[in-house]
């Protein structure tokens, strides 16, 4: 079979398997979203009449397993239920919300691809210089630091003592730079840290040292031969960066009211609503792979030997 | 015009305390800014401010997470959690908890159960419609199909329109405290007809202008109000959960106004120039001692071990140590600007007496062993602590304040912590533990509410885990439930005391451990807000910005 068709079939099973976490690990969740429905409608706890009602009304009375199938059934055609709390349909709530989402990961990925992937090649290039050092460290800096505290640093320094930027809200370029910031850093640490290993790596290879051999300038050795193999493994990283940031950049989004499916997702976990939270994740969990596909299609192209049939994909990152 | 008057009572002095973790974030930042002086008749330590305040602007809000339901019979955007002021009830409450006729002007109760409302006239919905009874009808029914039909208890049929501006209420069940519930916002008057999401229409001094869900909410001055307009042109309501970001938000300016401002954040603005005001109690914090003893949580069946929890503690160093001195020293459980002084005298609470809780547990048999920890019968005084209602927040460090002050007498506490109210809900429902921390509003001017609800064999809506765990049954319900049937205001306050003076001093089954207060920060340019009680009744056609 064909790489590509193979890599495509393997989609299905990984899919149902986000279906079945989905579904499952929300059931598993301490407390009875009936309770929390009553509750959020009502303003009071339900009394046991009560809480039977509603568990029959939303459907939590019937057995685990005939409700997972139904609501795969459902999925499989684009409806991931209503959500508890709106009351709209999950799929409609979490389309509306994405593009601020991929709007929001595109640019933190970029700004991540900037700044990581040029500090890492320059700091190999210059090992062990002053630059090296100052790369390494700050890199260790950004990719450790905890998104939470990245991103109220950024509102203390850029919103409240030099009032250059808003502290939250959406609607304009000077809005996103803050949260793309908190978002991308950690990420151009990975990258540059990255960047830097995979150029080291190549830069010690014998091609290299005939590219010098030849007399080429350093800079042509460094940017026009050596960087093109380097990047074969930062590009699967960026991939898998920006994936990363789609599903996960839900602490980002709550900080800067940020209106994407991240902050949607916290909303839906603190209120247990269940539609919501399967959606989200069998949402998530379906650009994830969709992204992990595309990186794989990219390293075919980076890699003809992949699509020779080769099941031995070159270890990378 | 003149200055208008500021929050309930201003914060005192910020005094020297340990850095918290919050400011330790703040401190590894880059500084403070600093902002104008404060306003007139503020705090002791503001400035009188030459400002005045003017009509016009617009006022930006940080709010905390939107909880709007926006579908079904249920729908409340600009209702409740936040009253945005769109829409006014019959009546509303004013920070004592007293009734004011909003677009009722008086009611009486024709027995046996029936309620009688006479309507204000010349008053006209957002959308150009007048309000009479018709809008009223529309509004319960409503409410009554959402099942329960509201803690009132509105019925499917049970409003009636005797005329354009007569409207008779007959509840579900007999309830003579129907007047003090319909101040709370989800029983405010809807325009009838209108999309209650997509266009919330009522008849108060802000009309719907936009609203993005989880973002913001936006309302803008009607100039067709029936009362005195609004000073503020538009005010903006910006959903910031998070209660960093929020603060974080009022500091940078990006919000004039800051809601709930957590208790060590606020001496740090205080310091900064804002103006931060605390509301007369309108919350409560206590844990309720499991008496079913059932699924083995069998020790709070004892009620010298009540005892003496209840004289183990020492409220004042909690309020000192743990809410920072912003939180009051009562202990009615039901705040006591509402059930009056003279009520709230008739429940006496407990002083801080360890000798007097360690002679309770000798003479009931709990005997101290070699670890410090009292058994009998080789049983050890070991009891579960739940913490999570409504939220672990909102109880930071009083559940371990709890553990040290009764390990000092012999008893054992474990702290289990529920990470959200729904999984407090299930364990409660496991009848799985011993004592229950909790954090209660009164949202309503219905002083019998809470206790009939938690503490009532029956229960307001049937029973629950809250009656088989705490209900005392006997003299409690014989008083809660003449409470619920009285129509005198002045008798049902001294019944609530009285029963709450059973359930507390007499019973010793609630432990209540301090009166709440709702603390909000504005910067100084706000003028006139009114930190009320519950923070349901906020009115910000009062507000004004400064020049």
């Amino acid at each position: 079979m064909p790489y590509v068709a193979r890599r495509v079939a393997y989609l299905i099973p990984t899919w149902l398997a986000i279906t079945l976490l989905a579904f499952f690990i929300a059931q598993l969740a301490p407390g009875d979203p009936a309770s929390v429905y009553f509750e959020r409608l009502n303003g009071r706890p339900p009394g046991r009449i009560e809480l039977a009602r509603t568990r029959h009304q939303l459907g939590l009375d019937q057995p685990v397993v005939e409700r997972y199938l139904r609501w795969l059934g459902h999925a499989v055609q684009g409806n991931l239920g209503r959500s508890y709390s709106s009351g709209l349909p999950v799929t409609h709530e979490l389309l509306s919300r994405f593009p601020a989402t991929l709007e929001l990961a595109t640019t933190a990925t970029l700004l991540a691809v900037l700044l990581g992937v040029p500090l890492g090649v320059i700091a190999a290039s210059r090992r062990n210089s002053l630059i090296d050092h100052v790369t390494r460290g700050a890199s260790l800096i950004a990719a450790s630091a905890p998104g939470f505290w990245v991103a109220y640093m950024l509102i203390i320094l850029f919103s409240v003592k030099l009032r250059l930027l808003p502290s939250f809200g959406t609607g304009g370029v000077n809005l996103l730079i803050l949260p793309a910031l908190a978002l991308g850093l950690g990420e151009a640490g990975l990258l540059a840290r990255l960047a830097r290993s995979s150029m080291l790596e190549v830069l010690r290879e014998e091609y290299v040292t005939t590219a010098r051999a030849k007399g080429l300038p350093e800079w042509r050795v460094t940017w026009q031969h050596a960087l093109r193999n380097a990047l074969i493994a930062v590009v699967t990283q960026v991939g898998l960066v920006f994936g990363f940031l789609l599903a996960y950049s839900a602490i980002v989004e709550v900080i800067f009211v940020w209106p994407g499916i991240g902050a949607l997702a916290v909303n839906a976990i603190n209120q247990r609503d269940y539609p919501m939270i399967e959606g989200f994740v069998v949402f998530a969990g379906t650009v994830f792979i969709l992204v992990n596909l595309a990186v794989d299609l990219i390293y075919m192209a980076l890699d003809p030997r992949i699509s020779l049939g080769s099941q031995t994909v070159p270890a990378v990152g | 015009m003149s200055d208008l008057p500021g929050p309930e009572h201003p914060l005192p002095s910020p005094s020297l305390h340990p850095v918290t973790r919050r400011q330790l974030i703040r401190m590894l930042g880059v500084g403070t800014i600093g902002a104008s002086g404060l306003l007139a008749g503020c705090s002791s330590s503001s400035k009188p401010s030459s400002a005045t305040a003017k009509r016009g602007g617009t006022l930006t809000v940080g709010a905390d997470a939107d909880g709007y339901v926006l579908s079904g019979p249920s729908a409340n955007v600009g209702q409740y959690p936040l009253n945005a002021n769109i829409f006014e009830g019959l009546v509303r409450m004013d920070p004592d908890y007293g009734i004011v006729p909003v677009l009722a002007t008086s009611w009486t109760l024709r027995p046996p159960n029936t309620w009688r409302f006479t309507l204000r006239r010349g008053v006209r919905f957002h959308n150009g419609q007048p309000f009479t009874a018709e809008a009223v009808k529309y509004t319960f029914d409503l409410i009554a199909t959402t099942g329960g039909g509201g803690t009132p208890g509105f019925a499917k049929h049970g409003t009636t329109i005797i005329d354009d501006y007569t409207v008779d209420v007959t509840p579900t069940f007999p309830n003579a405290r129907l007047v003090e519930q319909v101040v709370h916002p989800e029983n405010y008057i809807i325009a009838p007809g209108t999309d209650p999401v997509k266009h919330p229409t009522g008849t108060g001094p802000f009309q719907f202008a936009s609203y993005q869900r989880q973002q913001q909410l936006a309302v803008k001055r009607f100039a067709g109000y029936w009362g005195q307009p609004a000073l503020l042109d538009a005010i903006t309501f910006k959903f910031i959960p998070d209660s960093n970001a929020r603060l974080l938000a009022l500091e940078s300016g990006s919000v004039d106004v800051m809601l709930i401002v957590p208790n060590q954040d606020a001496a740090d603005l205080q310091r900064k120039g804002f103006r931060v005001g605390a509301s007369p109690v309108g919350a409560y914090e206590a844990f309720y001692c499991n008496i079913s003893g059932k699924k083995g949580y069998t020790i709070c069946q004892d009620p010298s071990v009540r005892k003496a929890i209840e004289y183990a503690i020492d409220r004042e160093a909690l309020i000192k140590g743990i809410y920072l001195g912003r939180a009051a020293a009562e202990q009615s459980m039901i705040p006591s600007r509402l059930l009056g002084p003279a009520n709230a005298a008739k429940i006496a609470g407990y002083t801080f007496d360890p000798a007097k809780a360690r002679q309770l547990l000798d003479s009931a048999g709990w005997t101290a062993g070699a670890n410090g920890v009292r058994s009998k019968g080789g049983k050890p005084l070991s009891l579960q602590l739940i913490d999570g209602f409504p939220s672990p927040d909102s109880h930071t460090g009083v559940p371990e304040f709890i553990q040290a002050q009764l390990r000092q007498v012999g008893i054992d506490v474990s702290i289990v912590v529920t990470p959200d109210n729904a999984a407090y809900s299930a364990r409660m429902n496991a009848l799985a533990g011993d004592l229950w921390l909790e954090q209660g509003n009164q949202n309503d001017a219905n002083p019998a509410f809470l206790p009939a609800l938690l503490f009532s064999k029956k229960g307001l809506f049937g029973g629950s885990s809250y009656q088989t765990m705490f209900a005392p049954g006997g003299t409690f319900d014989v008083l809660i439930n003449q409470a619920l049937a009285t129509p005198s205001e002045a008798e049902v306050k001294s019944l609530v005391a009285q029963a709450m003076h059973v359930l507390i001093d007499g019973d010793a089954i609630v432990v209540p451990l301090a009166g709440i207060e709702r603390i909000v920060a504005t910067s100084s340019k706000v003028r006139g807000f009114d930190n009320e009680p519950s923070q349901l009744q906020v009115r910000y056609d009062r507000v004004s910005l400064a020049t």
